[in-house]
């Protein structure tokens, strides 16, 4: 499949479009939901209103004709997440917010022994790739045997795009961890819906219904308590405006984590540099560049510093931790 | 990225658009060159505009420092004009791309002798495609103070270096193959289809099917914990990388050239078929062909190439081989890849020399070839040198693996396996396409879309590896 000059076939451009345009109309009719996601993954601005405006009408009429069904075919044949199963994540009662009983009991959870180490799921988005990749080297290896999935540009907001409840509920039935860290949100700037009313990460509504979510997802991945959520949102943001969604976000998670059995807030954002942004941290007596240059993730040196923290909160789980983190 | 990445719904829309208007446009040169300029500049600008600026700075520096040389009657002035374009195009790109770096190292350096960490810290956004069109000014003035191409107009050289098909990852143009072209319009009624549309699905398909599926279920996992994973993953991950980084990088490129044939411009091979190489030197005539023949004409020649004895023959292939590996990024894994690479390449000139009349089988010159490039990669995929240790020392590790299914062991053997399919093969495949009536070549190929896009799923298509250089 390398480039050749012999023997050149050519047609003229008239056809060329013809081509183009019949390729690109059979690629938006079988792959409308595709398309519906991709422009919920952008920017909002003009590009997102202008696919979506296509993209959704066109995903309705795809849907009803039965367009969808050879997609989901090879959905299937590639082994992707299921589209298909009721989600709780557009849509449910913060009754699940309420104070938990059992949360007020001390838990108990499987303590690793050589024989048999603890299994530990690290997921969440970009952001949980050098998190976890850290945290691996931090955690005993004979005691913690860790694995790391990211799943880049998702968050709680965006269901449409990738559906965080379905994939908690898939992971947890493939990998059976014994514990989980989730390290999202920087990716959840979008409005949501409640009750058919948009909310922008401005107003308590759109607080609570992110509270709501976390909550599903933490239930899901924590099997109601019988395994710790170690659940990270994001730090502070060089962007001021970035840095008040995710102090929202941060309120949301704690209101969730104090609902849902077996969850843990993990404070990356109030406790690293006193909640103060900052590209560059000290670690252990060095100056390290802690971000990366879009003012949100981490570098590989500077994860440490939140690998640490979700260390700690382990460490109240994990005897075998406590010695280390003291 | 997605406005610079071609497998999006962004781009699409946008080439179509282009693909229009310039067809439109093509009798009229000089509606066509500003509109095309202006298409590159929304192209390039799209994640951020002042990227542009970067490149018209770049652009109009080269394009007076060219006319200078060009004019000047001094041979002192033409040598300085060159001097001055090649400093500030090095200087570009060392400040973007290798200044933090050097702060840091320093600033290491002063610790480590009790001198604490005094260089502040610095986060510099590296813009897209910055090392491509740097190398490609540079070969536009140098050509130029030889005499190798004329000086051209500030619109040309503009159009040469911002053509968005080969902007952001190549391949490096040089000005001899591109301004001709430009200077007469093309013929809408021969579009070059059969070989553009061919490229560009077939570039479509290696980096979805091939390169983003290798990286997602066995090269990411094994690189980011390489002590969890057994040997066998281990090697499946060192051998997945070499295919995954060929789909990705000849992809993007397949994808660039046929986009740019079906504009109706002819833009360099970069790949061919890379891992047939029996051996280093052979590797790098069919890999990234238009970055070695520009470190071959602008770096080892000047060096002195081979005319000066053998002990500097073999410094110049390491020096070359080095800054190769340096033009990728600041980071030791990348200085040892072109260390590598160097040393092997002076090896093999040395065996050559001394064991002359010996000819090695050529499965085993192939076996230790693919062997060297695959060991160079662990180092350039692994983020430190701790983690291509660790890789290394993985090899020979027990313990199951399940991420070495039937289908990964598939797609590696067959990228490898594809590329001793003799070109006729794609030849008659390529006919096949085009001769075909027009709805069925447009249904053939949005159905090779929607599996494509079946293949990355919810996940997207991942940013090609080559834009971080």
């Amino acid at each position: 499949m390398e480039p050749r000059r012999r023997h050149p076939l050519t047609m003229a451009a008239g056809q060329v479009l013809g081509v183009m345009v019949i390729a690109l109309g059979i690629a938006a009719l079988f792959n409308s939901a595709a398309m519906v996601r991709a422009g919920e993954s952008m920017k909002r601005g003009n590009t997102r209103d202008i696919v979506l405006s296509i993209a959704r009408p066109l995903d309705d009429f795809a849907g009803a004709v039965g367009f969808h069904l050879p997609r989901d075919g090879l959905d299937k044949a590639f082994s992707q997440q299921s589209k298909t199963g009721r989600s709780r994540l557009e849509g449910g009662s913060t009754a699940i917010l309420r104070a938990n009983k059992r949360k007020q009991r001390r838990q108990g959870f499987f303590q690793p022994t050589r024989q048999h180490e603890v299994n530990l799921f690290v997921t969440g988005d970009s952001e949980a790739q050098f998190v976890g990749e850290v945290l691996t080297d931090m955690l005993p290896s004979d005691l913690f045997d860790v694995s790391v999935v990211a799943r880049n540009a998702t968050g709680l907001t965006n269901p449409e795009f990738f559906n965080w409840e379905i994939n908690a509920r898939q992971e947890i039935a493939a990998r059976h961890p014994d514990a989980v860290v989730m390290v999202i949100g920087g990716n959840d700037g979008f409005n949501v819906a409640v009750n058919g009313q948009l909310y922008g990460p401005d107003t308590p509504q759109w607080q609570l219904e992110y509270a709501r979510r976390t909550a599903v997802v933490m239930q899901d991945l924590g099997s109601n308590g019988t395994r710790p959520v170690y659940w990270v949102p994001p730090p502070t943001a060089r962007d001021t405006e970035f840095n008040k969604i995710f102090a929202s976000q941060n309120k949301a998670v704690e209101q969730a984590a104090r609902a849902v059995p077996g969850a843990r807030y993990v404070d990356i954002y109030s406790t690293l540099n006193h909640g103060r942004y900052s590209d560059v941290l000290k670690i252990d007596g060095d100056k390290v560049l802690a971000r990366q240059a879009d003012g949100i993730h981490f570098s590989r040196a500077g994860a440490v510093a939140p690998a640490r923290l979700i260390f700690r909160a382990m460490a109240k789980d994990y005897e075998a931790l406590r010695d280390a983190s003291n | 990225m997605p406005a610079v990445s071609f497998p999006t719904i962004e781009f699409a829309a946008f080439f179509v658009v282009v693909f229009i208007l310039s067809w439109a446009l093509m009798p009229h040169p000089r509606a066509w060159r500003p509109f095309i300029l202006v298409a590159s500049y929304v192209f390039y600008g799209w994640i951020d505009w002042r990227w542009v600026l970067l490149l018209v700075g770049s652009t109009l520096v080269n394009t007076v420092a060219a006319q200078v040389i060009a004019r000047s009657p001094s041979q002192t002035a033409r040598k300085r004009a060159l001097i001055a374009a090649i400093a500030f195009d090095l200087g570009l790109l060392c400040t973007f791309k290798y200044l933090s770096f050097f702060v840091s190292q320093c600033d290491d350096a002063l610790d480590s002798i009790g001198l604490g960490s005094p260089l502040p810290l610095m986060q510099i956004v590296l813009p897209i495609g910055i090392s491509f069109f740097t190398f490609q000014a540079i070969s536009y003035v140098v050509d130029v103070y030889r005499g190798e191409t004329r000086a051209a107009s500030l619109g040309d050289v503009a159009i040469l270096q911002a053509f968005f098909p080969h902007l952001v990852a190549g391949p490096i143009v040089r000005a001899n193959e591109l301004l001709p072209q430009l200077r007469t319009p093309r013929d809408p009624r021969a579009v070059l289809a059969g070989p553009g549309l061919f490229l560009i699905v077939g570039g479509f398909i290696k980096k979805t099917v091939v390169a983003d599926e290798l990286a997602r279920k066995i090269v990411d996992p094994v690189f980011n914990d390489p002590s969890s994973h057994s040997g066998l993953e281990t090697l499946a991950a060192i051998y997945g990388f070499a295919a995954q980084i060929y789909c990705d990088f000849s992809g993007y490129t397949d994808m660039a050239i046929g986009l740019a044939l079906l504009l109706g411009y002819q833009l360099p091979q970069n790949f061919n078929r890379p891992y047939l190489a029996l051996s280093l030197q052979d590797f790098w005539r069919r890999w990234h062909m238009t970055l070695s023949r520009w470190l071959r004409d602008y770096l080892y020649i000047p060096l002195g190439g081979n005319r000066k004895g053998r002990a500097a023959t073999y410094r110049n292939i390491m020096l070359t081989m080095l800054l190769g590996g340096l033009w990728h990024g600041a980071a030791w894994t990348f200085v040892i890849w072109g260390g590598i690479h160097g040393g092997a390449m002076s090896i093999e000139r040395w065996g050559r020399a001394r064991f002359q009349g010996f000819r090695m089988p050529a499965w085993l010159a192939w076996l230790i070839t693919f062997h060297v490039v695959c060991l160079a990669w662990v180092f350039f995929r692994s983020p430190d040198l701790r983690t291509a240790f660790d890789m290394l020392g993985q090899v020979f590790a027990g313990g199951p693996s399940p991420l070495l299914t039937l289908p990964i062991a598939f797609l590696i053997v067959a990228t490898v396996a594809l590329q001793a399919v003799r070109g006729d093969f794609w030849e008659r495949a390529e006919t096949w396409l085009v001769t075909r009536p027009v709805v069925a070549q447009g249904i053939a190929i949005g159905a090779i879309l929607v599996i494509g896009d079946a293949a990355v799923g919810q996940n997207g298509v991942a940013p090609f590896i080559y834009f971080q250089f």
